[in-house]
């Protein structure tokens, strides 16, 4: 941060009112914002949506003419008659209707076959080099937290980064931007004594010098009072995001729905988010895969239709660009439990108006494996990253990946 | 080798991470047996009679039919069981290796294994090992059950190896995982049919010969017709110069978990050897963790975050509180660990990573919940009982006397300046005069309680 908390604290004489942690910027609009970073690219936003447990790819974008299909997904693949067919060799789980309208409207980019070389077939191994970017794992913080500190480090705004996670996901990990995490806006705030309202600003201003201790080297003791300033600035702008607000869209029940119409309402606030994070788990799918994915599939292709209805009727879409990725595709040979175990590669999409639509690379080839019977990598998942570091986020992205290939998949008109 | 400087606060730091923190009274008592006897009342706790514990326990009739019932029951135990390092392994143990409800289904299920894991708590590693992998909650949660000769699933050979007994970089293949799981292949619940989830509460572990490979299996070296049982035992027993792969694994994660600190490679080559020498005894291991000189060191103080069931449970124990763990219950899907309902099979990370602006608030609310609750039901506290016999006649006796019940008077001067302030303060923010009346005691002794349990320093341990 620019300015200090202490700094920040010491300068009003005695006790700060909480109104007084809005940054000015906030209160301005974007506007301020934009000047102090100075970028055309200011104004747009990246919205990252996590699948997390290794989505199946092959059950999502069938290969639906290639006769090894059904042989290798015998148990539990999609039949060639109900696919949504997106070209002549690939076609949507049939559950995806609200993707395929997207599509439809080319709005949408599949990047075909995306993995790293010599797949980590962990969860938690390959979660983190997705995170990280970076197979080594030799990066504390995740990629986009590289891109925060470049690009944001030196904002006071508590909103630039927010993830709609019970956690903070790695890939916002950064040292100089804090990342607020919540998931419901109603809680996301310091609740005090009810019996003594009148007792409340001394609570919360005491509250705020209870994080106000600095500390000389960065420690776990340092990190959680660090917490205490961004959690109270981000809850002021935050309560106020979503008064008076009206959907344009009809979001799916459930954690996802809440979460991009949540992310919907961030941006429709112009609070000068860049990036809003979003996870949505349960495709671990080992047994009975046939009956639990299509579900998953639908709420994420309904609520990323709903997203940008709202998005169309607040006339915000042209300045977002969604992402989605999920640790590693799964095993092309289907299970005896109905289900499959951990793969590769797999299909990714990226949905706005940015997206210069098409299929990028594939379809996957079910005949060349590797040696556990997984498919090979086309793609590798910094091209897809870098990609969107310097066609959206207009950034350096070889500083932040190193070099690699560009993949095209945002439009001219935005580059 | 390095002497401990045996104290009233080295006593302190032992009690909140062989248990979850404990009364002055507590801490005087521990403090009193001297370090070797402190370590030995925590970890030879099995004379340690909890009857009248366990008699009061079950006359709360929590309803271990629900996953809030068996939630509350645990963490009750955690607050209040007179053995507080057997619910603290237990718990380890379920963070170790939990199984989530959203895929078992069954809740008796899920209670089995925690009484598991409390029963084999301390007992030698390889038989907590098997215990595990063919309890019916696991066999569901990493569908070993479903696993037969004909399309061994790898669910649980992966993790058994990569989470539970060696690590990811130990050296094991996707070869080695494959052929594990063939070994345990035939390690299934009986009856087969697991689809009506809640009649599964009845499931019970079987090894059924039929759909075991029967295949010679080539497995981290050697060759032959392995069992389940074989696996273990080759996985447990599988070493380098430095002897057990898994006994280095298990002493730097439990190391983690009690010290706060991740360890230095000496100790857990200490710790290794320790293990390799007493027959994998996990009950040896923790011994020599509680006994070592680094233990007490500064740099292992304060560092551990608190879990949000740990602060939970250290807020109603230390403030010596009444609770049904309702409201601990209903907060801990935001403060980030619905416990028993983990999202994956790593279960939740540690560390800083419970803690982001989110959970801090999550946290705030249930502390406030405590500090403000002047009912007779629920979670809640008596200011009054914490001041009783002590001089709190001003804001700055009051503030230490709740600071060192909580362990946290080491805050910086500014802090315990902040809180002092507080106490002083009126509505309007001008300095006032905190005075020792009921009405004062029932306002800023909550506000100021509630402050010290939200404060950065209250989420270590």
């Amino acid at each position: 941060m620019a300015i200090s908390r202490r700094d920040f604290l010491l300068r009003s004489a005695g006790f700060v009112s909480v109104s007084a942690m809005v940054p000015r910027w906030a209160v301005a609009g974007t506007k301020v914002f934009e000047e102090s970073v100075g970028a055309e690219a200011a104004g747009r936003t990246l919205v990252v949506l996590e699948l997390m447990g290794g989505n199946d790819g092959l059950n999502t974008v069938i290969p639906y003419t290639d006769p090894a299909y059904p042989q290798v997904r015998s148990r539990i693949g999609i039949s060639q008659a109900s696919t949504l067919p997106l070209d002549s060799r690939l076609g949507l789980n049939p559950v995806m209707t609200g993707i395929k309208s997207l599509w439809d409207k080319n709005r949408v980019a599949l990047i075909e076959n995306v993995g790293y070389p010599n797949s980590s077939l962990s969860h938690f191994t390959s979660r983190d080099i997705w995170h990280t970017a970076d197979p080594a794992l030799a990066q504390r913080r995740g990629w986009l937290g590289r891109w925060a500190d470049a690009a944001i480090g030196n904002s006071d705004n508590p909103l630039s980064c927010a993830a709609i996670s019970q956690t903070l996901p790695r890939t916002l990990l950064a040292d100089s931007v804090s990342v607020p995490s919540f998931v419901n806006l109603a809680s996301y705030t310091y609740t005090t004594d009810g019996t003594y309202p009148g007792d409340r600003n001394n609570q919360l201003n005491t509250f705020l010098l209870e994080s106000s201790d600095e500390y000389e080297i960065e420690n776990t003791m340092s990190e959680v009072t660090a917490l205490g300033t961004a959690a109270m600035s981000s809850s002021t702008i935050l309560q106020s995001v979503s008064n008076g607000y009206v959907a344009g869209g009809q979001y799916p029940a459930g954690t996802l729905g809440a979460g991009l119409l949540l992310i919907a309402q961030i941006i429709n606030a112009n609070v000068g988010a860049r990036i809003l994070y979003v996870t949505f788990g349960g495709f671990d799918n080992h047994a009975n895969e046939d009956n639990d994915h299509d579900g998953l599939l639908q709420n994420v292709s309904d609520g990323v239709k709903a997203f940008f209805d709202d998005l169309d009727a607040h006339g915000k879409a042209h300045d977002v660009l969604l992402m989605m990725w999920s640790e590693f595709g799964r095993r092309v040979q289907d299970n005896a439990s109905r289900g499959t175990d951990h793969g590769t590669s797999a299909p990714h999409f990226v949905v706005g108006d940015a997206v210069k639509p098409g299929i990028y690379g594939g379809p996957p080839n079910l005949t060349s494996l590797d040696s556990n019977g997984n498919l090979k990598i086309e793609n590798d998942f910094r091209s897809y990253y870098g990609t969107i570091l310097s066609d959206w986020l207009k950034a350096d992205a070889n500083a932040i990946l190193g070099s690699w290939p560009n993949l095209g998949f945002v439009n001219k008109g935005y580059v | 080798m390095a002497s401990i400087n045996w104290t009233r606060d080295a006593a302190a730091h032992l009690l909140r991470r062989a248990g979850f923190g404990g009364t002055p009274a507590e801490i005087d008592a521990l403090y009193a047996k001297g370090l070797e006897g402190a370590v030995s009342s925590l970890v030879d706790y099995d004379s340690v009679d909890t009857s009248a514990y366990e008699a009061a326990l079950a006359a709360k009739n929590y309803n271990l039919l629900t996953l809030r019932g068996i939630t509350t029951w645990f963490l009750d135990r955690m607050a209040f069981s007179p053995r507080p390092l057997e619910e603290k392994m237990t718990y380890f143990w379920n963070l170790h290796w939990t199984s989530g409800i959203s895929k078992v289904k069954g809740v008796t299920l899920i209670l089995n294994q925690n009484k598991t894991e409390r029963q084999y708590a301390l007992a030698k590693f390889d038989d907590l090992v098997v215990k595990v992998s063919q309890d019916p909650a696991m066999l569901v949660w990493l569908d070993n059950w479903l696993s037969q000769a004909s399309k061994p699933n790898e669910n649980y050979a992966r993790e058994l190896m990569e989470l539970f007994t060696l690590g990811v970089n130990s050296g094991y293949t996707q070869g080695d995982v494959t052929q594990a799981a063939r070994a345990l292949t035939g390690w299934t619940l009986t009856p087969r049919s697991y689809t009506q989830a809640d009649n599964y509460n009845g499931a019970t572990f079987q090894d059924t010969p039929a759909i075991h490979d029967n295949g010679s299996k080539t497995f981290l070296g050697q060759t032959g017709n392995w069992t389940g049982y074989d696996a273990v035992n080759i996985i447990l027993n599988w070493s380098d110069s430095k002897g057990t792969k898994s006994g280095r694994f298990l002493s730097a994660k439990l190391w983690t978990y009690l010290a706060g600190t991740y360890p230095a490679d000496f100790i857990v080559d200490q710790l290794g050897a320790v293990y390799d020498s007493k027959a994998h005894s996990v009950r040896e291991l923790v011994r020599a963790i509680f006994l070592s000189p680094e233990f007490y060191e500064a740099h292992t103080r304060k560092t551990w975050v608190r879990s949000p069931v740990e602060y939970a449970v250290a807020s109603v124990r230390m403030l010596e509180g009444s609770t049904d763990f309702g409201s601990a219950f209903n907060s801990l899907s935001g403060m980030g660990q619905v416990i028993f309902n983990p999202e994956d099979a790593k279960g939740w990370d540690w560390g800083t990573s419970w803690m982001n602006t989110g959970t801090l608030f999550a946290r705030a609310s249930l502390s406030n919940t405590m500090a403000t609750n002047r009912g007779n039901n629920g979670t809640r506290f008596d200011p009054n009982k914490l001041l009783a016999g002590k001089d709190a006649s001003t804001a700055d006796k009051v503030v230490d006397i709740l600071a060192d019940r909580l362990n946290i008077a080491d805050v910086t001067p500014d802090v315990r300046a902040a809180w002092i302030n507080y106490m002083n303060a009126n509505d309007d923010g001008s300095r006032g005069n905190w005075t020792n009346t009921a009405a004062n005691v029932d306002k800023k002794v909550r506000g100021v309680v509630h402050l010290m349990l939200t404060s950065p320093a209250f989420h270590l341990a």
